[in-house]
């Protein structure tokens, strides 16, 4: 079969033979630059753009729920998905033409039937993408140079976020809203070059491929017993209580920009985006080897420590300059975040055929402490003001940074069994034909 | 397994592909509010009056500026009294990429609107440091307030938008 995967796939990229001789490492880093690139212009847009269309307030905040739902509910059967599916460019191919259907339909058809399919194509694919990403870096460079490659994939993913705000911004404001949903979907093009040096890495066996001759009802239970381990429950807690915290600070500290600023406000709150997405970049590679050398434990305290520090900085200081100097505290936390979410499933988890199926459940904890920071942080802020609401999800913040301190265990060597060598080389050997009835369930839902 | 996963997707993204496609073939689904309140009948009630798009004009979703120009948001909802006559404008102002707007209700009378000109923006007599810090509209909140016209100016004339 893997034969017959290569087979199609290179007939699909037959034209771009050249990129083909690229290094698998600079395939990576082209697609986390563009999918980055992608989904920044997408969420925020689409509330304007609706509006722009005649929308009324309630039809958009239903569409944007549909989205936020779907988002939830795909998480971890899109995980299940991609452990279950070898190929992982493959993974990443489909989810990006999903993604540029979505754009397109948004463009195109912005009535609610297809604003709500949209959202649902949108919402999925980007719990495909995600962890297919996570899963090809794993692949290529292995479980013990993990952390410096997530690093690398931070740092091309920050100057995508950076760049695409950017560009959706300039095209949002001197073409139309409209403009953007096209341009995203052009934006698949280039984001799909990325894939041909991808292709071959995707094809070699993943790790679940050790576990030969499991039965489905045993790899179900093999799951749920992987994601009830201490280790993960407790960084999935640590996670969701630092996106309480964190989730809604931005948008608040942009309203207050928005209620101070004179005429500069769009320009700050845009520095308030870009300014943490440059400290990502720089910050990333280093905190990937940091990671490495001196554990997970210490990226994790340093990322989490920056947002109660953030939060109480907001809370006392209302300068519109200074709130955008606060965001380089931002910058830490994404860094740390975006490298630790990964590694710390691949410590866990990488070895057992279920990492796509962790990532997924760490991104549904994510999503409900994000949506439930908005909507506490919002209540907050109506009834106690400002700062206030800022010295609440600071506490939160030291909340999570104690319960890290207090309970994360080092996970750097977790499974053991030192190896530098890459996982395709090690698993390339067996390919027995195992499957699973309960794997295959989170296709239907797309249909 | 993992192939007709893979086929499955396939499918989905051609299906979803085509979907897009065919959008052209549909027409532009542009005023479909407006068409809304003019027919909300059977195809052809006898009571038919003339609404003339040289006079009328839709408001949801329409830019606002300001007499110098700034762009001040979009009118995201329209705040009527009992006699059905509009009160208050409430205007998505400001933020980036829709982070950090506020929505701001403003007087009814301070808009100026243009319908022979559909592509003109709305013109609000107030400017943007005269709004900006008002409170968020609530429609939750026992106590709503609108920015209404400012106090020591004269009553702006309806002059031409810029």
């Amino acid at each position: 079969m893997p034969r017959n995967d290569r087979r199609r796939l290179a007939s699909i990229f037959r034209p771009d033979r050249a990129l083909a001789k690229v290094s698998p490492e600079r395939g990576l880093d082209g697609l986390n630059l563009f999918v980055a690139n992608i989904q920044t212009g997408f969420g925020p847009f689409i509330a304007v753009y609706l509006t722009t269309r005649g929308w009324t307030q309630g039809e958009i905040g239903l569409a944007l729920t549909v989205g936020t739902v779907a988002a939830m509910a795909s998480q971890i059967p899109a995980g299940a998905l991609v452990d279950a599916i070898g190929s992982k460019a493959a993974v990443a191919l489909f989810s990006l033409l999903a993604f540029a259907a979505s754009a397109l339909l948004f463009a195109l058809l912005p009535v609610p039937l297809f604003v709500y399919l949209a959202e649902i194509l949108h919402g999925f694919s980007s719990c495909t993408l995600g962890p297919a990403i996570a899963a090809l870096s794993l692949l290529i460079a292995g479980q013990r140079k993990l952390g410096p490659r997530l690093g690398r994939n931070a740092r091309f993913a920050a100057i995508g976020n950076g760049v695409g705000a950017a560009l959706m911004g300039l095209c949002g404001y001197s073409l139309s809203v409209r403009a953007v949903f096209f341009l995203t979907a052009a934006l698949i093009l280039p984001a799909l070059l990325p894939l041909v040096p991808l292709r071959r890495v995707s094809l070699t066996p993943h790790a679940s491929h050790t576990q030969a001759t499991a039965e489905a009802p045993e790899m179900a239970g093999q799951a749920v017993r992987l994601l009830m381990t201490p280790a993960l429950v407790v960084f999935g807690l640590c996670v969701m209580l630092f996106m309480l915290g964190n989730a809604a600070m931005l948008p608040l500290a942009s309203t207050t920009l928005t209620k101070r600023a004179t005429g500069t406000a769009p320009l700050l709150i845009a520095a308030c985006i870009v300014l943490p997405q440059l400290v990502v970049a720089g910050l990333s590679p280093a905190f990937g080897q940091l990671a490495e050398q001196r554990g997970r434990r210490l990226v994790m305290l340093i990322g989490f420590a920056a947002l109660p520090a953030r939060g109480a900085l907001l809370s006392i200081i209302t300068d519109p300059y200074a709130i955008v100097l606060i965001q380089i505290l931002d910058g830490l936390s994404g860094a740390a975040i975006g490298v630790l979410v990964p590694l710390v499933a691949s410590d866990i988890a990488g070895r057992s055929g279920h990492y796509n199926l962790s990532l997924g459940a760490i991104g549904f904890v994510i999503g409900i402490g994000a949506a439930c920071s908005t909507t506490l942080g919002g209540w907050a802020a109506d009834s106690f003001g400002d700062p206030a609401a800022f010295a609440g999800m600071a506490a939160v913040g030291a909340a999570a940074a104690l319960l890290v301190w207090a309970a994360m265990p080092e996970t750097r060597d977790w499974v053991g069994e030192p190896s530098g060598e890459p996982l395709d080389r090690r698993l390339v050997a067996t390919r027995p034909s195992v499957r699973s009835a309960s794997m295959k369930e989170p296709g239907q839902p797309t249909t | 397994v993992k192939r007709r996963a893979s086929w499955r997707l396939i499918g989905v993204a051609i299906a979803a592909i085509a979907l897009a496609a065919h959008a052209p073939a549909q027409g532009p689904p542009a005023t479909q509010k407006a068409a809304l309140t003019n027919s909300t009948d059977t195809p052809h009630p006898k009571n038919l009056v003339p609404l003339d798009t040289k006079d009328t004009m839709g408001v949801l979703g329409k830019k606002v500026i300001a007499p110098s120009g700034d762009d001040l948001g979009l009118i995201v909802d329209v705040v009527a009294d009992a006699a059905g006559h509009p009160r208050a404008a409430v205007i998505d102002f400001g933020g980036f990429l829709g982070v950090g707007s506020r929505k701001i209700a403003v007087d009814w009378n301070l808009l100026h609107f243009a319908p022979t000109d559909r592509n003109r923006p709305v013109l609000l007599n107030l400017d943007r440091a005269e709004i900006q810090a008002a409170p968020e509209y609530k429609t939750d909140s026992d106590q709503v307030k609108m920015v209404g016209a400012p106090p020591l100016s004269p009553p702006a004339a309806p002059d031409a938008p810029k």
